[in-house]
């Protein structure tokens, strides 16, 4: 199969399952107990209002004209009117998205890191303190929940030492242009190291936190993997060689291991977006996730059926790209 | 695959560090999972005062009196705690219960019969199983509403495709086995084909799932109740009081946050390790099959 065909194909199974993600969700938030209408209107509106009303939002139509209505829009990328601001979804959503990118890139990097360096380091040292440390750290970090890790750090960083914020994106005092919405970036693009110094304190906690999580999964697969590359030949011959343990290490067995590593790492999707979530509403942190759960506190039912999809086909994207990577990077996997 | 459950995962994690064939690993989460239980069951005698009432000063820190200390409303943290295992682990009972009860029956019959009804089913479940589990909890509660049956509905829905994907393919695989045609030839009924012959064989891995799921579960329950959709205050919850717990953070009341954490974390180890302990002596193959 050509790349190309490949990729097409990839889509096209993507989409019955984007068809029925859709569905349950449609369904699952019609199921709302009371009646929408009243919701926005308050309970005393006169009955013609009501109507009017309802024939606005079209829940007067039966409920599988209401549905192909419905997939035409979300089709169109129209999210609907979020019943508390007024606003449309989609800008909304638009505007919080790069806070959660922003932390879930953070996020991921800082996992990488501790997963290739302890790992590797773990595998050099084979069952001595350093790589049993390793494991003792996965067990406790998947154990803890993911808020109270945050809490934890807040506590520590944020109350007793005071080194850095709680909570937020940007101090009030600071000013910068926002250009990306990847704040850390708007203030490289605009040589602001004020405001970059700002943002960086911000993102460090809610960074750790969420990607303490899953460096424990990077942690054991760059680990395994390396143990079991420092045991083939070339790292024999590299040996024989007289390369430096660093560039052995390094240069030849962590770099083969990372095949197997990468598709690992895009299976960890799902668990991040969920983790940023709970990690979002610990720090205020002012993404899609603190969004999802600021709306549900007000029963904003478009802003949540909005946010959900656009969780649902983030998953779905993501990991057709993930695919589509490892079919670039494993001509393998395509046939 | 993607692994669904945290403990599964540390499950391979704790035989990562203690090595295969640990009857003590079993044995230590049994134990801990006895304690929690005990906890649960006898809360109102062990707790040294009620949970939802007012006995001393607000934030109190531990002292002689309150050896957790006390939360905003002057509640012994202790009690809450103890209480707190009471609701954690009946929504996970219950939430396992209905996940099962859904998922199994299912994937029975959806792998025994096959065809377009199966495609169909396991399009439904491929399609929420790839959907962060607790995302789709969270859209759940939002709709149905707090109430310890409704948390555990919105639960059991996201570890529903668990049990049907376990069990679905392991009845599609057993069901071309030679002992079912012989029974077929015998005679048999599809139903006692299905009863008498598949499901003994798929018991096991289902115990397994169980045990799993009741970890994760606990887990969910928390995030569910930290975001304020688990039950309605003032019953007490490890979430709920983790989530009033930051509320007090500047004041450097630590207690009310590291108790209910420690709680949570504890019972998720114990189960952990009873299921991987579990894992290993009903199945020892069951890693390398799913």
């Amino acid at each position: 199969m050509s790349l190309k065909s490949y990729i097409i194909t990839r889509i096209i199974l993507a989409l019955p399952m984007i068809l029925v993600l859709l569905i349950l969700i449609f369904f699952i938030l019609r199921i709302i107990p009371g009646d929408p209408v009243l919701a926005i209107l308050g309970g005393k509106a006169p009955v013609e209002v009501i109507e009017a009303k309802r024939h606005e939002l079209g829940l007067d139509k039966p409920i599988i004209i209401q549905f192909f209505d419905y997939l035409g829009d979300v089709a169109k990328g129209d999210l609907g009117v979020s019943t508390l601001t007024n606003r449309p979804v989609w800008n909304e959503i638009k505007d919080r998205f790069p806070a959660t990118l922003e932390l879930t890139i953070f996020a991921f990097i800082i996992a990488l890191v501790i997963g290739i360096f302890w790992g590797a380091e773990a595998a050099w040292r084979k069952d001595k303190p350093l790589d049993i440390s390793a494991r003792v750290y996965s067990i406790f970090i998947y154990a803890i929940p993911v808020f109270w890790l945050g809490l934890m750090l807040q506590l520590l960083f944020g109350i007793y030492l005071r080194w850095l914020p709680v909570g937020g994106r940007l101090s009030p005092r600071v000013s910068l242009d926002i250009k990306t919405g990847l704040l850390l970036l708007d203030s490289l693009i605009t040589w602001n190291w004020e405001a970059f110094w700002d943002v960086l304190k911000h993102l460090l906690l809610p960074g750790i936190t969420l990607g303490l999580v899953i460096s424990s999964i990077f942690l054991r697969m760059v680990r395994n993997n390396t143990v079991l590359m420092l045991s083939k030949d070339f790292v024999k011959a590299a040996k024989a060689r007289g390369l430096k343990p660093r560039v052995i290490l390094y240069g030849h067995a962590v770099r083969n291991a990372f095949v197997p590593i990468f598709t690992i790492m895009g299976m960890q999707f799902a668990l991040l977006l969920a983790g940023a979530v709970l990690t979002e509403t610990t720090f205020s942190w002012p993404g899609i996730g603190s969004y999802l759960v600021l709306k549900i506190k007000y029963r904003d039912f478009p802003a949540i059926q909005g946010a959900i999809i656009f969780f649902a086909l983030f998953v779905v994207i993501i990991s057709i790209i993930i695919d589509i990577v490892n079919a670039l990077v494993d001509p393998r996997v395509r046939y | 695959m993607r692994k669904k459950f945290i403990s599964e995962r540390l499950g391979e994690f704790i035989s990562d560090l203690f090595g295969t064939g640990t009857g003590w690993l079993t044995f230590v989460g049994a134990l801990i999972l006895i304690f929690y239980i005990i906890l649960a069951v006898f809360s109102p005698q062990i707790a040294p005062y009620n949970p939802t009432e007012r006995v001393g000063r607000s934030l109190t820190a531990p002292n002689d009196q309150f050896i957790f200390g006390t939360d905003n409303l002057g509640r012994d943290v202790l009690s809450r705690v103890i209480y707190g295992a009471r609701i954690a682990l009946m929504i996970a009972f219950i939430a396992v219960a209905i996940a099962a009860g859904v998922g199994v029956p299912l994937g029975l019959i959806s792998g025994f019969i096959g065809g377009p009804f199966d495609r169909v089913l396991t399009l439904i479940m491929d399609a929420i199983y790839s959907f962060p589990g607790l995302i789709l909890a969270i859209a759940i509660a939002a709709v149905l509403g707090p109430g310890v049956i409704n948390i555990a509905v919105s639960i059991a829905v996201v570890y529903t495709p668990t049990y049907f994907r376990v069990i679905r393919n392991q009845v599609a695989s057993v069901k071309s086995e030679l002992y079912v045609e012989a029974a077929r030839a015998l005679g048999a009924k599809n139903y006692e084909i299905l009863m008498k012959y598949i499901f003994p064989n798929v018991l096991p891995s289902i115990v397994v799932v169980l045990s799993m799921n009741l970890a994760d579960a606990i887990m969910t329950e928390a995030g569910l109740s930290f975001l304020g959709l688990g039950i309605a205050p003032p019953t007490p919850d490890w979430g709920f009081d983790l989530s009033n717990g930051q509320r007090f953070v500047l004041s450097k009341a630590w207690w009310g946050l590291l108790y209910p954490g420690i709680a949570i974390i504890t019972v998720v180890l114990g189960f952990s390790m009873f299921s991987e302990g579990l894992n290993e002596l009903i199945n020892p193959t069951i890693r390398e099959r799913r």
